[in-house]
């Protein structure tokens, strides 16, 4: 694998351009540009505050700063992995004519995706401050925010991961496009997004509570809006604390993830060309 | 880069592909063809070795599917040899397909930095070869328009001063000699010229014997993946040919053997 980064090292510049031609030609042709990827879960956030207000009732104060919070990383997750996994197929025509690292086209999409979210988040701290204007409270930014980036590099690794291994695989079996694509539909309804991860651990018995924690997305959602808000409890409920027991856990299983996603996209990098 | 040893060293060289019939992959093929897979080896490079010193130029000719292509490929590290290695010092510049690698929405001058450093070259050294690369690809207005607006010769042209300019040890060179018009097939030839005057290290595939005749130190005959025949480029084309109108005719005799029988059959009279 040391051999592998070396030559990723020597492409670095490669990656940075590519990435950057990523950023251009996705915006490039819309009036909006790249406020598309505000105003898409901006507009999200809204609907999903509205119906949970009105509909479902009882969501708390300022619902929709905590549904954001753990909303942007989970697009983050979602556009990453389905991008990168339709990554070395949608490029095979460059693949299969000429010689560059292949991980390249996986963490590009990664990398191009992780940019929207930093930017994504800066727009989400406006928002904190400007709801902070509009009804002077409490202060809403929170010391615990310093967590941030090490939640960013777990999200990384993971989101990574989970790219070079299900790029390569989709290169050989293109079902694998669409089992992705339905399991991260799925991780938006089980992971604690539109709801408070408080309302599962009161309501639901462990073991399914289990099914919901295990998996690291929801953790890390989670994460995300425990350390960049202020401690809420939902529906009459106390607040829980941050789980450090569960981050550690999704910041394990995240390096384990990124390495056999590298180990298997290495594995297969060389069978792309051929693939029946 | 060290002129001690030959620039390129190919060593009992095998490649073999895995052929489908079921067509693209997916799951569905791999649960119904579980005990019965439908996949047929295919034999393309059966041993070849062959050294290329540095500044030679050598011709690689032989009909299609004898592996030539594939043979490129392999030096180029598109693929992975099943067996043998090939080992090429110096910073090698494929010319396999020209444009392989140009994004449509992105304009002839962003293309030339992506494509530049998929080929190796930082961002400093293609900022100092702009200005050669955007002369000799003469697209001078159009090279701050979309990719997408170009023609397929303005394509092919970019490409090719794009790949002439990476100030690359070895060329692969594949058929692309063929393509654009008249006048640019001239500049190109010229290009090619220069640059083995220069002294880099060409192999070239071609199916025009000029070409090879030409260019060419040295000649390559590939025959269903081995090499028939190496040495002088004018001896080896001339065995060549006369293989293939030998081959040629005795093909149109067969054919034509039974359609004369039939014509008897039909016409006792003649």
């Amino acid at each position: 694998m040391r051999e592998e980064l070396a030559r990723l090292w020597q492409y670095r510049e490669l990656l940075y351009s590519m990435v950057n031609r990523d950023l251009k030609v996705r915006y490039k042709n819309s009036f909006l540009g790249f406020l598309w990827s505000l105003v898409n879960p901006l507009l999200t956030v809204f609907v999903i505050s509205y119906i949970f207000k009105t509909a479902v009732g009882n969501a708390g104060q300022n619902f929709s700063a905590y549904v954001l919070a753990a909303y942007l990383p989970y697009m983050f997750f979602s556009m990453s992995i389905m991008d990168a996994t339709g990554s070395i197929l949608g490029n095979i025509s460059l693949v299969k004519k000429i010689y560059f690292p292949r991980e390249i086209l996986p963490l590009t999409a990664i990398i191009s995706n992780f940019i929207h979210f930093l930017l994504a988040l800066v727009v989400f701290f406006a928002y904190l401050l400007v709801i902070y204007i509009l009804y002077p409270g409490s202060l809403p930014f929170q010391a615990t925010t310093i967590y941030l980036p090490f939640l960013l590099l777990i999200s990384f690794l993971l989101a990574a991961g989970v790219g070079l291994m299900a790029s390569a695989l989709n290169t050989f079996y293109e079902d694998v496009k669409y089992i992705v694509g339905f399991v991260m539909q799925m991780l938006l309804f089980l992971s604690p997004i539109m709801y408070f991860a408080e309302r599962m651990s009161h309501d639901t018995p462990r073991r399914y509570l289990a099914l919901n924690l295990i998996n690291p997305i929801g953790i890390l959602c989670n994460a995300y809006r425990k350390t960049l808000l202020a401690p809420q409890g939902a529906y009459g409920l106390p607040p829980l604390p941050i789980e450090w027991g569960l981050i550690a856990y999704a910041a394990g299983l995240s390096l384990v993830v990124f390495v056999a996603g590298y180990w298997v996209f290495n594995r297969f990098k060389w069978k792309f060309v051929e693939r029946p | 880069m060290s002129t001690a040893g030959p620039a390129i060293r190919v060593k009992d060289l095998h490649k073999e592909f895995l052929l489908s019939h079921s067509g693209i992959a997916s799951l569905k093929s791999l649960v119904l063809q579980w005990k019965r897979p439908s996949l047929e080896h295919l034999h393309v490079l059966r041993g070849i070795s062959f050294e290329v010193a540095h500044s030679e130029c050598v011709g690689i000719v032989g009909r299609n599917g004898a592996g030539k292509s594939t043979l490129l490929s392999l030096m180029a590290r598109i693929y992975k040899p099943t067996s043998g290695s090939v080992e090429i010092s110096g910073r090698v510049a494929p010319l396999l397909e020209l444009g392989a690698g140009f994004h449509v929405d992105l304009t002839g001058l962003e293309n030339i930095f992506v494509n530049g450093m998929i080929l190796g070259i930082s961002r400093k050294e293609l900022e100092k070869r702009l200005d050669a690369i955007v002369e000799f690809s003469e697209l001078y207005n159009h090279i701050d328009s979309p990719v997408r607006t170009y023609s397929s010769g303005m394509n092919a042209r970019l490409g090719f001063a794009i790949a002439v300019h990476v100030d690359a040890d070895v060329l692969l060179v594949d058929e692309v000699l063929a393509v654009g018009d008249y006048e640019f097939r001239e500049k190109c030839q010229r290009k090619i010229d220069d640059l083995k005057a220069e002294g880099r290290t060409i192999v070239m595939v071609s199916h025009s014997g000029d070409d090879v005749e030409r260019l060419s130190d040295r000649c390559i005959w590939l025959q269903n993946g081995r090499i028939e025949r190496e040495g002088d480029p004018k001896e080896v084309l001339e065995a060549y040919v006369t293989e293939s109108t030998n081959e040629l005719a005795s093909q149109r005799e067969e054919a034509m053997t039974p359609t004369n029988e039939a014509e008897c059959e039909a016409g006792p009279t003649s």
